[in-house]
């Protein structure tokens, strides 16, 4: 296994506050990498970094041995890079199937690709995460579990190397996690993706990783299995507080 | 025998085995045949009967042309421009200046005023990228202050105080009754161009990346849209469509002074046909633009001064009372789900 994607030494800072302090880890094609820290670690900023909209103060991204680092957000999408969105943000005004056919447009910088081809090119990924039946209704009316996948299914569209998946599982109850779950793993093997999971709820990431990287306060604290890091006594002293040992 | 049978919507007509159908609903003439034959025999009747309503009608259709450009440059931002009278200015006052000092033609002053406003719309396209919602507002809203002030600072070439005079006619038929049916069906099929133009621009896939954009601009460029190329370009484009008007209207009326133009009064107009007609929507601007040209006259007939009060209370009770903020289109189009409604936004 080769690394597609590759973060040296990405620092962040919010005026005197640092964000994301000297991180580096690599992910690699074909795998599936847990990104987890307790609330405020920096997890959200490293998407954001990641993706382009926020600059990084120093380091380097390169992503299938193209330096994306300076890239403005749209040419990394073209690179091969979507993510989804913590609290979804869909088109609201226009239709499920006209927000996925945006993203199959613009996605990739496709000369010969016409309207309709998109159309066709869009249905299919509706299909694959079971909005077809509502591809007509525009995206403000449709529920929250159905706005998830319907962020997929954008996402998806892009043609996308490199997924980025901010925290799937909230605010969704526990039926509408677990599929939710499920299809991102069949959306991984269906379309030969690399994914790169932040998530809050640990269970899930040591069932669907096969690697995590743990940060706190920026700063990277773990990157193993899923055993190493669930059992890492820096993650836990993390998430539960130094004196963690005398309640155990 | 002829079977005629009146329904809700309908006349159906069955004749030995066939069937006509009549609309009678107004919301569904879909045929644009009808709009068109109204386009064409209106200004010839009104000639006859009350040539008053043909000037009424070109100003109905500068209004029109100058919101149906304004609609799309607002869904290709996701910003509502507040100084689209500043491109008027500009295309007025290009075309105006070079036909008194140089004698050129007004065909040849036609694209320097494109020119020069897709020119100066490009020099004040940073606003699009960097200046969002209110900043972006009062910024354009400067504009065309600005430009009435240069023009009354340099007094000698721009003649602030008492206009430009003496510009070369259009075309001149010999008799103003002729030359007002004349403009009537220029400034119509200008305003039609730039309809069609607009309508196809919005229902191809770069209306849809507008639509994008205007939607949420920051997830438009997380998907791949170039956003800057997008915005730039429609408001240069729209910017050069609003010059036209001003190189129009200089044409027409032979003079050209910024005061009419330019103060907030003409751009409140404007934006008032745009809201008026349905939010961004470009069939909108053309009922807009007739409802708020011939509104007008209607209360200057019946209301004498007290017009200027009662008119801008009239149009801002509308935006209130017509549907959804659909506005006068809202009445007509058939609503379903696959077109595209914006909504304009703004932003903080």
């Amino acid at each position: 296994m080769s690394d597609l994607l590759t973060c040296t030494n990405i620092t962040k800072r919010f005026g005197g506050l640092v964000a994301i302090d000297d991180v580096s880890f690599s992910i690699q094609k074909g795998e599936t990498l847990g990104f987890i820290g307790p609330n405020g670690a920096g997890k959200s900023t490293m998407v954001n970094v990641m993706s382009g909209y926020l600059k990084t103060d120093a380091g380097k991204i390169v992503l299938d041995s193209v330096d994306i680092t300076t890239m403005p957000p749209h040419k990394r999408v073209h690179q091969g890079l979507a993510r989804t969105y913590q609290i979804p943000r869909p088109f609201p005004e226009l239709t499920a199937l006209m927000s996925v056919i945006t993203a199959s447009l613009c996605g990739k910088d496709r000369k010969n690709q016409s309207f309709e081809d998109a159309a066709g090119d869009a249905t299919h990924y509706l299909e694959f995460v079971g909005l077809f039946s509502k591809r007509n209704i525009l995206a403000r009316d449709l529920t929250f579990f159905e706005l998830r996948m319907l962020e997929l299914a954008r996402a998806l569209a892009t043609t996308p190397k490199v997924l980025f998946i901010d925290e799937v599982m909230a605010g969704l109850n526990p039926g509408e996690a677990s599929s939710a779950v499920k299809m991102v793993v069949k959306a991984k093997e269906q379309f030969d993706l690399t994914i790169f999971w932040i998530e809050h709820v640990m269970a899930v990431l040591v069932e669907a990783a096969d690697r995590i990287v743990a940060i706190h306060y920026g700063q990277k604290i773990a990157e193993g299995t899923p055993d190493e890091v669930v059992n890492n006594d820096t993650v836990i002293e993390a998430y539960l507080g130094k004196g963690w040992r005398n309640y155990a | 025998m002829v079977d005629i049978e009146i329904k809700r919507d309908r006349i159906v007509i069955r004749w030995k085995g066939k069937k006509w159908d009549w609309m009678i609903e107004p919301r569904y003439w879909r045929n644009s045949i009808y709009w068109t034959i109204a386009l064409i025999l209106f200004p010839a009747l009104a000639y006859f009967f009350s040539p008053g309503l043909v000037n009424t009608m070109v100003s109905a259709n500068i209004y029109a042309a100058i919101a149906i450009p304004l609609a799309l440059m607002t869904v290709g931002t996701g910003r509502i421009n507040f100084g689209p009278n500043f491109y008027v200015g500009v295309g007025g006052y290009v075309a105006a200046l070079l036909s008194i000092h140089m004698g050129l033609s007004p065909w040849l002053t036609l694209p320097l005023a494109v020119l020069m406003s897709a020119f100066f719309a490009l020099l004040f396209s940073p606003l699009v990228i960097m200046a969002k919602g209110l900043y972006y507002v009062l910024l354009t809203l400067l504009l065309p202050l600005v430009f009435l002030e240069i023009t009354f600072i340099y007094t000698g070439l721009f003649k602030g105080d008492v206009g430009l005079f003496g510009i070369e006619l259009l075309f001149d038929l010999g008799g103003a009754k002729l030359n007002f049916l004349a403009a009537a069906y220029v400034s119509a099929a200008i305003m039609v161009l730039f309809l069609l133009i607009t309508n196809k621009i919005l229902k191809s896939r770069y209306g849809l990346i507008m639509a994008a954009i205007n939607d949420d601009e920051e997830v438009a460029h997380g998907i791949g849209v170039n956003i800057n190329k997008v915005k730039v370009l429609t408001f240069v484009g729209a910017s050069a469509m609003i010059g036209v008007m001003g190189w129009f209207m200089a044409h027409y009326f032979g003079t050209f002074s910024g005061i009419t133009y330019l103060p907030m009064t003409y751009m409140l107009k404007i934006l008032l046909v745009f809201m008026v007609g349905g939010r961004a929507q470009v069939f909108g601007c053309v009922a807009g633009g007739y409802f708020v040209a011939f509104l007008e006259e209607f209360l200057i007939r019946v209301m004498g001064d007290f017009q200027a009060v009662a008119f801008p209370i009239i149009l801002l009770i509308l935006l209130f009372v017509l549907p959804r903020g659909e506005g006068l289109f809202g009445l007509y189009r058939k609503r379903h789900y696959r077109e595209y409604m914006p909504q304009i936004h703004v932003r903080r």
